[in-house]
């Protein structure tokens, strides 16, 4: 027996699990249909897919929320799981979904699927018979990700840095490498049954002022990651940074530069597509005004020809969004897909050749680092500041840099800290801001910088 | 002068305790900063072990109300931290209260300077002066 073969079973052997049918599992996927692939309806290219988001702790809401979806023309479903599951913490999740269920009062921010189990969750997603993503945060998620699959969940959202760096203190993050190794490797092991399982990294990462070229390395670093192991279909992504220029220009050189680094691995063949999320920032309350906001990222979508968008809703800043409320915001959104109609090619060459420059630099350093194994080397550069998020809560980041929005709102570094951005691209970085300022007044620009859309 | 802040219990918000950071190094305080997710004890070692004159806990998710009300019992199990400036600000409780309800309550916790949903310059202004009248209370006396 394989040591994966040994691992999963340990993992699959969890008192939470009632018996993992490994055989039955293969074949369930072998012969499940098409449909349920995110990674078919890409090849068919039809249409950007719009998938919402929203995840309820009873089984009962999840399919009464996926009728609304459906009635919507969802394109793909969304599977969010609840916070305590995410910590592995299946215990507390089992007691919750039980009150949940008794007491008809939701005790779960999402669908606590290890404790559903997968013959349950089978029967919901063969059912819709739609894609379906799932959505967690979670740095171990080996027990998660086989019970998905096992229910015919065959998108996979996260990744070692971009489920850690934005959501955890303390959480090692070598640990979290080896633990999403196994991921990599069972979604590679499964896509040789059928169609593949598609992997997409977590490109908001913190939302908060994270400059372009820190964004796309973490993305391309996520997908070699990934694909080294065996995966076929990877989404990259990315959110809506508050200047449309500045989110074309990054879808352009995303997609160029994934290309470039797959084939850098000997992985031209796996499919790479580009995923936007909708404003991930600070919501204005208003909820008209959301729904203004939530119509423009569409229309920046459209702009970057994302393959998907995920989409927010009018009350994204009061909390968990009704069903009502996320199924109105599928419906809009396909609206507007369907009205964006003769949209002009934008490209700025200065900005897309700086940015392609910046990237370089910094995966250069990556691959220079004297570690062994890529994981090795993308740790131990976040651990010397090499890439460094702002505003990640984790201890190992550095917190050197400093960004703050030009005049035309794009992300500037004006500190870069220890990340290897050249002389030429840092100095046009600065040129595009007023430094003349102090302290005081450049801490209210972020602040005010970080508020935009309120 | 030194100073030890951070983000009271499992509060994860991390975004004005880096503008904190930025602005207090900016005021030219030594910073030692313990980040979000930091517990009581954490706070007291870190004073002790640094030497900082002034203690600066902040909360947005409003569960300092649940953490305050220890602060005075683990204090003084410390020695050498009887001059230590406490101050407080952010969100200072869960859901909503009001200030003159709420500082008050944390005055009693074991604070000097009590800042609720108060703007960042605006509370450290309030500590400058706070040093500021200190400094001339203890030269008066001696």
């Amino acid at each position: 027996m394989s040591l994966l073969q040994e691992e999963r079973e340990i993992i699959l052997g969890n008192e939470y699990v009632d018996t993992f049918d490994f055989a039955e599992v293969e074949d369930f996927v072998k012969n499940a249909s098409k449909e349920l692939f995110i990674s078919h309806h890409f090849k068919k290219k039809n249409k950007m897919l719009v998938q919402p988001r929203g995840g309820f702790p009873t089984y009962k809401k999840q399919f009464a929320l996926y009728e609304f979806f459906v009635d919507a023309n969802v394109d793909v479903l969304p599977l969010t799981i609840d916070s305590n599951t995410r910590l592995n913490d299946y215990g507390t999740a089992k007691k919750m979904l039980r009150l949940s269920e008794d007491n008809d009062v939701d005790m779960l921010n999402g669908y606590p699927l290890v404790n559903h189990g997968y013959r349950t969750t089978r029967k919901m997603m063969t059912h819709f018979n739609k894609p379906v993503s799932l959505r967690h945060g979670t740095p171990d998620a080996r027990l998660l990700i086989e019970t998905a699959i096992a229910s015919g969940i065959f998108e996979i959202e996260g990744g070692p840095i971009t489920y850690l760096l934005p959501y955890s203190k303390n959480f090692p993050l070598d640990k979290a490498f080896l633990y999403w190794k196994y991921v990599e490797r069972v979604c590679a092991n499964y896509s040789k049954l059928n169609e593949p399982i598609n992997r997409e990294s977590f490109g908001p990462l913190t939302a908060t002022l994270v400059p372009p070229c820190i964004t796309i390395v973490i993305q391309l670093l996520e997908m070699m990651l990934s694909l080294e192991e065996g995966v076929k279909s990877f989404s990259v992504s990315f959110s809506q940074s508050g200047s449309m220029n500045q989110d074309i220009v990054m879808g352009a050189v995303i997609r160029k530069l994934s290309k470039h680094y797959a084939a850098q691995i000997d992985c031209a063949d796996a499919a790479i597509n580009l995923v936007y999320h909708q404003w991930m920032g600070a919501f204005p309350t208003n909820k008209d005004y959301a729904e203004q906001l939530i119509s423009i990222s569409t229309v920046i979508a459209s702009m970057v020809g994302a393959d998907k968008i995920i989409t927010k809703t009018r009350e994204e800043a009061t909390g968990i969004p009704t069903k009502e409320a996320n199924a109105k915001t599928v419906a809009n959104t396909q609206y507007s897909l369907g009205i964006l109609n003769g949209l002009p090619n934008v490209v700025d060459q200065e900005e897309e050749e700086i940015l392609t420059e910046e990237v370089h630099s910094i995966m250069e350093a990556v691959f220079n680092d004297p570690a062994d194994t890529l994981w090795r080397k993308v740790f131990n550069s976040i651990k010397n500041g090499i890439i460094d998020v702002p505003f990640s809560p984790h201890i190992i980041n550095h917190n050197e840099m400093i960004t703050i929005r030009d005049a035309k709102k794009n992300i500037r570094i004006i500190e870069r800290g220890s990340v290897p951005i050249s002389d030429r691209c840092y100095a046009y970085e600065r040129a595009q801001c007023d430094l003349t300022k102090d302290t005081t007044s450049i801490v209210n620009d972020i602040i005010h910088d970080i508020g935009i859309m309120q | 002068m030194k100073v030890v802040t951070g983000v009271v219990g499992n509060d994860i918000h991390v975004v004005a305790n880096r503008l904190m950071e930025l602005s207090l190094h900016a005021r030219g305080y030594e910073v030692f900063n313990l980040g979000v997710n930091t517990y009581l004890e954490e706070f007291f070692d870190a004073a002790v072990e640094t030497g900082a004159e002034i203690l600066l806990i902040s909360s947005l998710n409003g569960e300092a109300e649940g953490w305050g009300r220890e602060v005075k019992q683990l204090k003084a199990k410390y020695k050498y931290l009887d001059n230590l400036v406490m101050m407080i600000g952010g969100n200072l409780t869960v859901g909503s209260g009001h200030a003159e309800d709420i500082i008050p309550k944390y005055k009693n916790y074991g604070f000097d300077l009590v800042c609720h949903q108060v703007d960042l310059n605006t509370g450290l202004d309030l500590l400058e002066t706070f040093i500021a009248d200190r400094k001339i209370t203890e030269s008066n006396q001696s």
